[in-house]
C-alpha cells in the first residue's frame, strides 16, 4: 500500500508537528518577553482623527503623515502610529500618561515659516490692535548696514526697538498668514517682539533638525535641508546675509538667528547648517522639535479627538480577558459535559489554538503591519471561540451520525471528517470573507477587528486539518475497542446504539 | 431504491426526554410546515422594531452626532456631585450616566462653540471630573467628535455592507445554488432588521462598536446558515433518485439532524458573550465591552433562530414550487407507509440503502465491510 494522506505514520507527524509549532511558537514568544501591542483603549492614550480642510492630494497627504510622524516621534513616546486612512490622518499614541500635553504638542497644525526681522519692538503697558503694521523707522531697521557684524567675533551692533510699535498688540493668529507683515512674540523672553516680513520659506524645506552638543559642550541646532530646499535655503540665506532670518511655529517667534555673521562673505550651506547660540539643552531641544514640526501642505481639522487614561484602560484589559477567560471556561465545561472524551479534544485543540494565537499576534506586535491589540479585537477572538468550536461540534455530530448507521468508531472518523471538512471549509470560507473584505473596506476599529477575526479563521482551517483530524482519527483508531468512560463511543453514545 | 426500506426498528421516543432525544437524534420538528408561526413571529419583532424606529428612531452615540465626552472611575461619589461638579465647569445640559458599577460618563454637546472655548470647557470639566473622583487630571479620558466623523463611519459601513452581501450571495451560488443565497440573505437581513429594531425599542446608544457588532452578527449567522444548508445539499442530492421524501421532508430532516449542532454551537457562542456583557461591563464596568456583547448577544440569538427558522423553511418553499419538486411531493404524497425519518433513523437506513444505491457523498460501501475498506480509502 502507497504511503497515503491519511497512513498513520503522517497523521502522527502531523499531530506531533502542530503541537509543538504551537507550544514552541508560544514558548520562544514569552521567553523573548514579547506581548501584543496593546491598543489605545487597553493601554491608555491618544488618538486623533484628522482630516484636511481643503482639497489634498494623495502625495499631500503622505506628506502630512510624515511630518506628524516626526512631530511625535520627536515627543519621544514610543510606540506611537501615524496612518493615512482614506484622506484622513490617524494618529495614535498608546501609553502616553499625560494624553492632553501630548495632544497640544501634535495638534500644533500650524505652519512653520522662515521670515526676515525687520526690526525688534518692545512691550508696552496698554496694547492696542492696529488694522496695518507701520514701517520701521530707518534707524531702527536691522538691515546689513545697521547691524554691521563684526565678523572676527560674530555679533552685529545692537539695535534698539522700534519705539512705535510698543503699544501695539502682537499679531492674531488669524491674521497671521505667510504673505503678511506681523508683529509677534519671541519664545521664553516676554519683553522682546519682532516686527517681520513676509514668509521667505517654509519648514518644507527642512529635512531634519537635531539638538547636539559641539565640541565645546555647547548645545546647537544641526539641520538639513531637503533636495528642493538646499537652493532655496542659499536663496534666502544669501538675501539675509548677516542679517537675522525669524523661525516662526504658531505665532510664536521659535529663534531669529543671524546668517553666518563669522564670514565676510556668503557661502553655500550645501544642504546642512547649524544654530549656534546662547542654547540650554531644553531651549536646543524645542528648537529641533519646532523644526522638525515642519510646515504642513494643507491645514488639519480634528474630526475626533480622544484620550484614555491608563487605569480605564487596564480596567477594560482586566474585563476583557476576565470576560474572555470566563467565556471559555463555561465553553469548555459544557463541551466536556457533551462530548465527554471528545471534550478534552477541544480542550487540547483551543489551547494549540490559543498558543498559536498569543504567539503571532506577539511577533505581529513588533512589526509596523499589525493592528494594535484593542478591544474591537478582543471581541473578534471572543467570537472567534465560537467558530472554533463550532468546528468540533460540526465534526463530533457527523461522528454521532456514522455512529447511529451502525458504523464503528474507527470507520466513523474517517467519513466523519471528510464530510464536516467540507462544511467546516464553506462556512469558514465565508467567515473569512467578511474578515477580508472588512479590513479593506471599514476604517478604525472595525479594522483591527476585521484583522484578528479573519486570523483565527484561518487558524481554525488549519488546527481542524492538522490538529483535529489526526488527533480523532488516532483516537478513534485505537480506542475502537476500549470500554471505558472516557472512550470516543462514551462521548458519541449515539440512539442507534443505545436501543 | 425498493418501497420496503424501512425496516429498521421502530424508535421508541418515550424513552428520552427532551434534551435526550435531541443528544440521540430523535427529534422531529417540523420546521417547513409550521413556517407560518415562524414568520409571523419575525414580522411582529420587525414591524415592532420598525415602528419604533419611526416614532423614536435611534439613540445614537456621541459617534454619529457629534459632541463631547468624559470618563472616569470613581468608586466613592453620586450622579448628582458629578453633575453639579461638570455643571460649575460650564456645561450647560451635561448627560450624567453611571457605567457598570464605578465609571461615570459625562457627555455634551460643545461643537456650537469656537474651538477656543471648547478647549477650555474640556479642561474645566477634565479637572472639575478628577477633583470630584478624588484622582489626578491624567485619569480622566475624553472624547471630542466632530459633527461629520459619525457619518463617515457609517458610509464605510454600509459599503462594506453592501460589497458583503455582494460578495455572500455570490459564493453560496456558486458553491451552493441561487435559491439558497437568497435565504440565507433573506435570513441576514432579518436578522439586522431584529437588531435594530431591539435597539431603537429599548433606546440602547449606537456606537462604532454596535456597528462592529452587528457585522459580526451577519458573519456569524451567515456561517450558521451555510452549516445548516450543507446538510441540505447533501440530503437533497438523491431526492429524484430515492423518491420517498418531499423537498421539504429532506429539509425538515436536514434541520433535525444538525438541531443539536445547531443549539451547540449557538450555546458555545452566546456563552462567551454573555460572559463579557455580565463579567465584562456590569461587573468590571468596561463600557466599550458592553456595547459590543449587547448588540452580540441580540444578533446571535436572532442569527441561531434565522437560520433554524427562517432560512430553511423559506428555502423549502421556494423549492416546493419548482415543477420537478412538485412533481415528487405528488407521486410521494400518494403513499402511505411512509413515516417521519429522524436523524438517527435516517442514518440507519442511509446505512442500509447504501450496500445498494451507492451515493457519493454519504456511502463508503456495505456496512459490513466498512471497517476493512475504510483504511483503504484515500483522504485526498
Amino acid at each position: 500500500m502507497p504511503p497515503q494522506v491519511g497512513s498513520r505514520r503522517s497523521l502522527i507527524v502531523s499531530l506531533v508537528l502542530t503541537v509543538a509549532i504551537a507550544f514552541g511558537s508560544l514558548a520562544a514568544t514569552l521567553s523573548l518577553g514579547w506581548g501584543p501591542k496593546l491598543g489605545l483603549d487597553l493601554a491608555g492614550g491618544l488618538s486623533v482623527v484628522y482630516k484636511p480642510t481643503t482639497h489634498a492630494t494623495t502625495s499631500d497627504m503622505q506628506e502630512v503623515v510624515t511630518i506628524l510622524t516626526n512631530r511625535v516621534d520627536g515627543l519621544g513616546v514610543s510606540g506611537a502610529t501615524v496612518n493615512l486612512q482614506g484622506k484622513d490622518v490617524v494618529v495614535s499614541v498608546p501609553g502616553v500618561k499625560d494624553a492632553r500635553a501630548v495632544l497640544q504638542a501634535v495638534g500644533q497644525t500650524a505652519q512653520l515659516l522662515f521670515r526676515p526681522v525687520l526690526c525688534e519692538a518692545g512691550v508696552g503697558a496698554k496694547l492696542t490692535a492696529a488694522t496695518t503694521l507701520p514701517s520701521c523707522a530707518p534707524q531702527y531697521q536691522d538691515t546689513a548696514a545697521n547691524l554691521n557684524v563684526n565678523t572676527s567675533t560674530g555679533n552685529p551692533v545692537n539695535i534698539a526697538p522700534d519705539p512705535a510699535f510698543t503699544n501695539i498688540a502682537s499679531t492674531k493668529p488669524a491674521k497671521d498668514l505667510p504673505a503678511e507683515t506681523v508683529l509677534l512674540p519671541l519664545l521664553g523672553q516676554p519683553g522682546v517682539r519682532y516686527v517681520l516680513g513676509p514668509s521667505q520659506m517654509t519648514g518644507h524645506s527642512i529635512k531634519k533638525a537635531l539638538a547636539q552638543q559641539d565640541q565645546a559642550g555647547a548645545w546647537v541646532v544641526n539641520y538639513t535641508l531637503t533636495g528642493t530646499g538646499s537652493p532655496l535655503w542659499d536663496q534666502v540665506a544669501q538675501k539675509n546675509f548677516h542679517q537675522l532670518l525669524a523661525i516662526e511655529l504658531d505665532g510664536v517667534v521659535q529663534s531669529a538667528p543671524l546668517i553666518q555673521p563669522n564670514q565676510a562673505s556668503f557661502t553655500s550651506f550645501a544642504g546642512q547648517g547649524q544654530i549656534s547660540g546662547s542654547f540650554t539643552q531644553q531651549s536646543a531641544q524645542t528648537l529641533a522639535l519646532a523644526m522638525n514640526f515642519g510646515a504642513l501642505p494643507v491645514r488639519l481639522q480634528a474630526l475626533t479627538t480622544q484620550t484614555v487614561s491608563p487605569t480605564l484602560g487596564h480596567s477594560s484589559l482586566v474585563a476583557g480577558l476576565g470576560a474572555g477567560l470566563a467565556g471559555l471556561a463555561l465553553v469548555l465545561l459544557y463541551t466536556i459535559v457533551y462530548y465527554r472524551a471528545l471534550g478534552l479534544v477541544i480542550v487540547l485543540g483551543l489551547a494549540v489554538t490559543a498558543s498559536l494565537l498569543w504567539a503571532i499576534i506577539s511577533a505581529l506586535g513588533h512589526t509596523a503591519f499589525a493592528p494594535s491589540f484593542d478591544l474591537a479585537g478582543v471581541t473578534g477572538l471572543i467570537v472567534s471561540i465560537g467558530i472554533t468550536v463550532d468546528s468540533y461540534i460540526v465534526y463530533f455530530e457527523r461522528l454521532k451520525d456514522e455512529a447511529r448507521a451502525g458504523r464503528s468508531v474507527r470507520s466513523s472518523v474517517d467519513r466523519g471528517f471528510r464530510s464536516a471538512w467540507r462544511t467546516v471549509l464553506a462556512a469558514d470560507t465565508v467567515s473569512l470573507l467578511a474578515a477580508v473584505l472588512l479590513y479593506i473596506i471599514a476604517v478604525g476599529d472595525v479594522k483591527g477587528f476585521a484583522f484578528f477575526l479573519g486570523l483565527s479563521t484561518l487558524m481554525d482551517v488549519l488546527i481542524t486539518w492538522y490538529f483535529t483530524r489526526p488527533l480523532v482519527i488516532l483516537l478513534g483508531r485505537r480506542g475502537s475497542s476500549s470500554t471505558s468512560k472516557l472512550s470516543m463511543a462514551a462521548g458519541l453514545h449515539a440512539g442507534a446504539q443505545s436501543e | 431504491m425498493s418501497n420496503d426500506t424501512d425496516t429498521f426498528a421502530p424508535i421508541d421516543d418515550k424513552t428520552y426526554g427532551r434534551f435526550g432525544r435531541l443528544y440521540h437524534g430523535l427529534t422531529t420538528v417540523d420546521f417547513v410546515g409550521r413556517r407560518k408561526i415562524w414568520f409571523t413571529v419575525s414580522i411582529v419583532i420587525i414591524v415592532l422594531g420598525i415602528g419604533s424606529l419611526a416614532i423614536r428612531g435611534f439613540n445614537l452615540g456621541i459617534d454619529f452626532k457629534g459632541g463631547s465626552s468624559w470618563e472616569v472611575l470613581a468608586p466613592h461619589t453620586s450622579i448628582a456631585n458629578m453633575t453639579s461638579a461638570v455643571e460649575k465647569a460650564g456645561l450647560a445640559h451635561p448627560n450624567v450616566e453611571k457605567l457598570g458599577s464605578k465609571t461615570y460618563q459625562v457627555t455634551a454637546d460643545l461643537n456650537t462653540l469656537s474651538s477656543s472655548r471648547q478647549a477650555t470647557i474640556t479642561n474645566d470639566v477634565v479637572n472639575a471630573m478628577a477633583k470630584t473622583a478624588g484622582v489626578s487630571p491624567t485619569q480622566v479620558s475624553t472624547s471630542n467628535v466632530g459633527p461629520t466623523w459619525g457619518g463617515q463611519i457609517t458610509n464605510k459601513a454600509l459599503e462594506a455592507l453592501i460589497v458583503f452581501f455582494i460578495a455572500v450571495v455570490a459564493y453560496i451560488s456558486i458553491r451552493f445554488e441561487p435559491k439558497m443565497a437568497v435565504a440565507a440573505f433573506v435570513a441576514m437581513v432579518h436578522d439586522l432588521l431584529v437588531t435594530v429594531g431591539v435597539y431603537s425599542i429599548f433606546g440602547f446608544q449606537i456606537t462604532p462598536d454596535t456597528v462592529i457588532a452587528i457585522l459580526t452578527i451577519l458573519g456569524y449567522s451567515l456561517y450558521d446558515t451555510v452549516v445548516v444548508f450543507d446538510r441540505v445539499r447533501d440530503n437533497t442530492q438523491g431526492v429524484l433518485k430515492g423518491g420517498d421524501l418531499t423537498y421539504s421532508e429532506m429539509v425538515n430532516l436536514s434541520m433535525n439532524q444538525t438541531l443539536a449542532r445547531s443549539i451547540n454551537t449557538s450555546l458555545v457562542a452566546i456563552l462567551p458573550v454573555l460572559a463579557v456583557l455580565l463579567i465584562g461591563a456590569d461587573l468590571l464596568g468596561a463600557t466599550t465591552l458592553q456595547n459590543y456583547g449587547l448588540a452580540l448577544f441580540v444578533g446571535l440569538m436572532s442569527g441561531a433562530y434565522s437560520s433554524i427558522f427562517i432560512a430553511s423553511p423559506l428555502l423549502a418553499w421556494m423549492k416546493e414550487r419548482e415543477p420537478r419538486y412538485l412533481d415528487l411531493a405528488a407521486r410521494v404524497g400518494v403513499r402511505t407507509d411512509r413515516r417521519i425519518l429522524t436523524a438517527s433513523s435516517a442514518a440507519l437506513q442511509s446505512a442500509q440503502t447504501s450496500a445498494t444505491n451507492a451515493r457519493p457523498a454519504r456511502s463508503g460501501g456495505a456496512s459490513g465491510t466498512i471497517q476493512a475498506r475504510a483504511r483503504k480509502q484515500k483522504r485526498r
